[in-house]
């Protein structure tokens, strides 16, 4: 009913698409600066749970990673839910990865 | 104390030698003595949107190789006794000229005018570059889209690593209702993206194609909108502090108003 209010009115498409078009500048605004392929944002993303992932438990599926304008930087900001600490000897280094000489 | 300043957008088609030419005629208005240089060397216009274009014998190239004297490359416009033009060339290209050639150009014409306006080519390659080169401020032109939006900010940069002050923006081809009705970025929108001072708003008119077949600047025209919103641009640029905005709010229609109360409609945006 409401659809076809809008079509007769001519109002079927319209309204608040500027916020589609402010969100993707950004955005880009965001990436072209950075200047990294979505295929290395993939890879830094890998990395870096796989890191966090030698001290903690994470849950890999919602994690998120999102490029953000600050003030005067473009700052890293992610989420990512721990499950539990790894359980480990006390004094042992972290199961997975190099070992760090003493 | 004279001025140069050249009017920059990054992306083609925004409006650059439009608002070169309505700023021009504006500056003059208020009894400044004014010379707009197009800078778009094989691609120029700005003698077209001024309706000067019957009048070239000499150009910008020729001045620089030393076939003619700057004053005789200079088009007075009989409109306006203090505006000049001195035309781009259309047979060479942006190679023909480099900056330190248009540094000292334009340091000569600050000697016999208040302002020196240069019409900067789309890109930012070699035309760009020659385009800054003499300029002691920037204005940036954009319409309130993506694409023009996104160059701008990347104008904004070369501006900036040019060492060039702060620029200051010209949003073009503003549509209130559009606005309003949520589907165009507002004002506050683009000035959050871009983050510099804005110098004024231009609404989207069909008098801007009009005054483009006539070779006649809109800012000529007292009765236009448009012409207005350049002729306070061109108040503040001269000097005069606290010009007020034009009001581009559109009333509501009969059904607009019906088909919000009936939440058929988006809420109202601010458009100014």
């Amino acid at each position: 009913m409401k659809d076809l209010f809008n079509r007769f009115f001519g109002g079927r498409n319209a309204g608040r698409s500027k916020d589609e078009a402010k969100q993707r500048l950004k955005f880009l605004l965001i990436h072209d600066q950075v200047d990294l392929t979505p295929a290395q944002l993939e890879t830094m993303k890998n990395e870096i749970l796989e890191v966090i992932g030698r001290y903690v438990e994470i849950d890999a599926a919602s994690t998120e990673f999102k490029l953000e304008k600050a003030e005067d930087c473009i700052a890293l900001v992610s989420s990512v839910p721990v499950r539990r600490v790894v359980e480990r000897p006390a004094s042992a280094p972290p199961t997975s990865g190099t070992p760090v000489p003493a | 104390m004279s001025e140069c300043i050249v009017i920059t957008s990054g992306k083609g088609g925004v409006g650059k030698t439009t608002t070169t030419a309505n700023l021009g005629v504006a500056l003059a208005q208020q009894g400044k003595s004014v010379a707009v240089v197009d800078a778009d060397i094989g691609l120029r216009n700005l003698d077209v949107i001024l309706g000067l274009e019957n009048r070239i014998v000499y150009d910008l190239v020729h001045v620089i190789e030393g076939e003619c004297r700057l004053k005789q490359a200079l088009i007075k416009d009989k409109r306006l006794e203090n505006l000049c033009l001195l035309p781009a060339a259309q047979t060479r290209d942006k190679n023909a000229v480099t900056p330190e050639q248009m540094r000292d150009l334009i340091a000569k014409l600050k000697e016999t005018h208040d302002y020196v306006l240069v019409d900067c080519p789309a890109g930012i390659e070699q035309g760009f570059k020659n385009a800054i080169a003499g300029a002691d401020r920037a204005i940036i032109v954009t319409t309130p889209e993506v694409s023009a939006i996104r160059d701008a900010d990347r104008i904004i940069g070369m501006v900036e690593a040019a060492e060039l002050p702060e620029p200051q923006l010209i949003i073009n081809r503003f549509r209130a209702k559009m606005v309003q009705a949520g589907d165009m970025m507002n004002k506050d929108d683009i000035l959050e993206i871009l983050a510099i001072p804005l110098l004024g708003v231009v609404p989207d008119h069909e008098d801007i194609i009009v005054s483009a077949n006539r070779g006649l600047p809109v800012a000529f025209d007292e009765e236009s909108l448009v012409g207005e919103a350049y002729r306070r641009i061109g108040r503040t640029l001269a000097g005069e502090a606290d010009v007020p905005m034009l009001d581009l709010t559109v009333q509501d229609s009969f059904w607009t108003t019906v088909k919000r109360w009936m939440g058929l409609s988006p809420a109202r945006e601010v458009a100014r």
